[in-house]
């Protein structure tokens, strides 16, 4: 098809499909008016139910815990997918030449960024063990205290150069870091099957709201999807950054 | 019923947390464990189901009217559905145990998310886990495809499959956003409940339109089917058949769950328009499918333009939006399932042992006496007779029923002969195969001869290979003889038409889900045999047998020259619209999507 037709066609079919977009969304309720039975209900019983006092993170790892299950389970094939796609390949061969451990060096790696970047390092792991760990009191939860984790080993990345990153974070650990960050939030939700006979059920007592020990799994769940999201984002990194730095074909 | 989903992943953690330190048969034979665990316990699972089994996980039970958790309403097409999902994966890692002379343990892996995804697609209640389950089942799908990539091409078609189900992807995120918008829920009964009682207005038709896209791009109706092809084209043989064995008829299942038992009941007034609209959409796919599945001569897009035609006849069926259609065309999928995966695993043999899958390449060298070929060849001649549905084997209960049920619909019946016609042409393109490179029948061809040149073929085993493993002839060889016998199992018979029957009441849908008192649903009635079911099979088995003959001996006869003349320059048109450039796939995506938009904004 040529490039004209192509776009012609384009956008005469985005044209009518928002043109369809526009009808629905005339349909929807008018501004201010309120159609939220789920959330009312929710803010309802959440503290009673779960002694949570966050009800989006109760809601994620609890009420709809099954759909966070396959989302984890989104991120974690899309991470092995990505796996697959930049293992070695036959003629290639893996290891830091001397060309490429020269180009690799992080030319702006100064004195000042480095000092930076090693005081950061401490706080950055705090906040995302915090974030883990608090997600049923406060907003929070393991997908975001993962991320933050993640970026530690960014710092050391900036910090130490790709080598150093790869030292304190080894590829096999991280591997089994994601994988089983992975399984250990189903493994909550068997825990659930096992204990209370229905699957993803709070098998643990609720305890005193605003505790840290308290919402039952919520805080165990939370903790597992941190660990996968933290071991997923370093495997990205380390796929991407092996494939552009330390790959070199025939 | 939650270990359905539980064991799959949770293997496929496993798998991959310890793919540095097992042994290949390890990790070969845990693979193939889950799968048949999954296998059995969905088996146990849809036997138990009366009308429906209803299961909250968490244990949150609905508050009223308002659904708290995430339930899993499992009916006998849902759970045959998974049952179906769960058997074509065992086979698959069976098969392919041998297959790739290297194997990272996170093939394995992939196939159980895959499976977990496909699982939880046919069992969930709800909505956005419908969705969830729709993108795993994508994610893994993509990575799959890709698995060779030594080569550009398994890349170029995993990207032209990824980019175009994304934008499906989007479409139906953002049809269930609205639908979530208007009614607040997400669980498919709730949201069935609140919109009865009012007519669709421009929101629901456009829900409809959105979600119906996701899925008709994912199920490859035309035109939105353009990354199937490039895809089955490069994706291992294995992938392949799980991609055209289940995951497009999945796409499917989806529409119907969707239809019936969420929207049908603002759209009843609009039905009439509805079914005209699905109706074209299927017979232009069955077409158009057919038309290119004969045109190819690389086996494996040829298959997959076979399964395209098939899609378009399994819509026509869902489109009936009648139980009758309904049942028929699951029955349909069943016996076509397993056929199409034999299919695909004998195009394997052929990529092992040839490291080839050009029909022309091949003419003459199957005739070998090693039993994968052997085994091959039985698989050609019979998936050919079996998809033309001779009588009382493969697909003939199904495509029977389905012309039935065309028949009765009023102003349908011309229909029918686009049944009969599209299943014979597929059907004698794969006969064709059989004669050409079994037999070695027909004119030699060069390879870049016609107009019609092929894609080049990618290795997906180091080297041709002299010999074929036991497992992969013993495993098409099986699902051979289970898709040609398939349709005389009457107990199958009597559960679609217990699980059509239960799909298509949505009020007994809601009812069971919050737990009421339910009518008892009445199964679809057997339409009996008539004799009509007779003559077409004859018919599209003759039809078949000539397709292939006139391919292999190309007449001289003066008619046969004109209307190769005519016809060569209007296939070439329609090839040509088959770019690989997924550019053109999203136009037509978006365009597609627009027309459909328009016809149900009409009705």
């Amino acid at each position: 098809m040529s490039e004209r037709a192509r776009l012609v066609m384009f956008l005469a079919g985005g044209a009518g499909l928002a043109a369809l977009l526009g009808w629905a969304l005339a349909g929807l309720p008018a501004f201010g008016a309120f159609n939220g039975a789920y959330a009312l209900l929710i803010n309802h019983v959440v503290v009673a139910q779960r002694a949570a006092t966050d009800a989006v993170t109760a809601v994620n790892f609890d009420y709809r815990g099954l759909d966070t299950f396959g989302e984890e389970f989104i991120l974690f094939t899309s991470v092995i997918g990505l796996a697959v796609l930049l293992r070695e390949q036959r003629g290639e061969h893996t290891g830091p030449s001397a060309q490429t451990s020269d180009e690799h060096r992080f030319q702006g790696s100064s004195q000042a960024l480095r000092g930076l970047t090693l005081a950061l390092i401490g706080p950055i792991v705090v906040l995302a063990l915090y974030l883990d760990s608090h997600g049923a009191l406060t907003p929070g939860g393991g997908f975001q205290g993962g991320v933050v984790g993640a970026a530690a080993l960014l710092m050391v990345f900036l910090g130490g150069g790709y080598m150093m990153m790869r030292r304190v974070s080894p590829h096999g650990m991280v591997e089994l870091a994601e994988a089983s960050g992975a399984a250990g939030y189903g493994l909550v939700g068997l825990g659930g099957l096992v204990f209370a006979g229905v699957f993803f059920k709070n098998f643990l007592g609720g305890g005193t709201p605003g505790q840290l020990v308290s919402a039952g799994t919520i805080p165990f769940s939370s903790m597992a999807v941190g660990l996968e999201v933290t071991g997923a984002f370093v495997l990205l990194w380390t796929e991407f950054l092996d494939q552009a730095l330390m790959v070199s074909g025939e | 019923m939650p270990l359905t989903v539980a064991v799959p992943l949770l293997g496929a953690a496993v798998l991959a947390a310890f793919c540095k330190v097992l042994p290949r048969a390890a990790i070969d034979a845990i693979g193939v464990l889950c799968a048949i665990a999954v296998v059995t316990l969905c088996a146990l699972v849809t036997a138990d189901t009366g009308h429906m089994i209803v299961y909250w996980f968490g244990g949150f039970h609905p508050h009223g009217s308002v659904a708290v958790g995430i339930s899993f309403s499992v009916d006998r097409l849902g759970g045959g559905m998974a049952v179906l999902s769960a058997v074509l994966v065992t086979a698959a890692m069976v098969y392919s145990v041998h297959y790739f002379d290297e194997i990272g343990s996170l093939y394995s892996a992939l196939m159980l998310v895959f499976l977990g995804a496909m699982v939880g697609f046919c069992l969930t209640g709800d909505l956005f886990d419908l969705f969830v389950f729709f993108e795993l089942m994508s994610v893994a799908a993509y990575a799959l495809t890709a698995y060779k990539i030594e080569e550009a091409g398994p890349l170029q078609g995993a990207i032209n499959f990824g980019i175009t189900n994304s934008v499906g992807s989007f479409f139906m995120l953002t049809g269930i956003a609205l639908l979530y918008g208007r009614t607040g829920a997400l669980n498919m009964a709730q949201i069935a409940a609140t919109l009865s009682g009012h007519p669709a207005d421009g929101l629901v038709k456009v829900a409809l339109l959105l979600i119906m896209g996701g899925l008709l791009i994912k199920a490859a109706i035309v035109p939105l089917h353009f990354w199937l092809a490039d895809a089955h084209a490069v994706a291992p043989a294995p992938v392949c058949v799980l991609f055209s064995g289940v995951m497009v008829e999945l796409a499917l299942y989806g529409l119907a769950r969707v239809y019936w038992d969420v929207m049908s009941g603002p759209l009843a007034s609009h039905a009439g328009g509805l079914r005209a609209t699905l109706i074209a959409l299927g017979v232009l796919t069955a077409v158009i499918g057919a038309v290119m599945c004969v045109a190819q001569r690389h086996i494996k897009r040829m298959l997959a333009f076979s399964t395209i035609s098939h899609t378009g006849t399994f819509l026509i069926g869902i489109g009936l939006l009648n139980p009758h259609g309904l049942a028929a065309a699951a029955q349909y999928v069943v016996a076509h399932a397993f056929l199409k995966a034999a299919l695909f695993m004998a195009a394997g043999i052929l990529l092992h042992r040839f490291v080839s899958v050009d029909e022309h390449e091949l003419r003459g060298r199957g005739r070998g006496a090693d039993a994968g070929l052997r085994v091959a060849a039985l698989v050609f001649v019979g998936g050919g007779l079996g998809l033309a549905a001779l009588p009382v084997v493969g697909t003939f209960f199904g495509k029977s029923a389905l012309e039935s049920a065309v028949g009765d619909a009023h102003g349908y019946a011309w229909v029918i002969a686009v049944l009969i016609l599209t299943a014979a042409l597929t059907a004698g393109a794969i006969l064709r195969v059989a004669g050409r490179v079994f037999a070695g029948w027909g004119p030699e061809v060069s390879r870049h001869h016609s107009e019609l040149s092929a894609v080049s073929d990618m290795p997906e085993t180091l080297g041709p290979h002299d010999r074929t493993p036991a497992v992969m002839s013993a495993t098409p060889a099986i699902l051979l003889v289970v898709g040609l016998g398939i349709g005389l199992v009457p107990s199958l018979r009597d559960a679609i038409a217990q699980g059509a029957a239960t799909m298509t009441d949505r009020a007994s849908y809601v009812a069971r889900v919050f737990d009421l008192h339910a009518a008892h649903t009445v199964p679809v009635p057997h339409a009996p045999l008539s004799a009509e079911a007779f003559v077409f099979a004859a018919l599209t088995v003759v039809v078949a047998v000539l397709t292939a003959w006139l391919a292999l001996r190309p007449p001289s006869w003066r008619v046969a020259r004109t209307g190769e003349r005519v016809l060569t320059p209007m296939i070439v048109a329609v090839r040509r619209l088959h770019s690989g450039c997924v550019n053109d796939y999203i136009a037509w995506v978006v365009a597609g999507i627009a027309v459909i938009g328009g016809a149900l904004a009409l009705i």
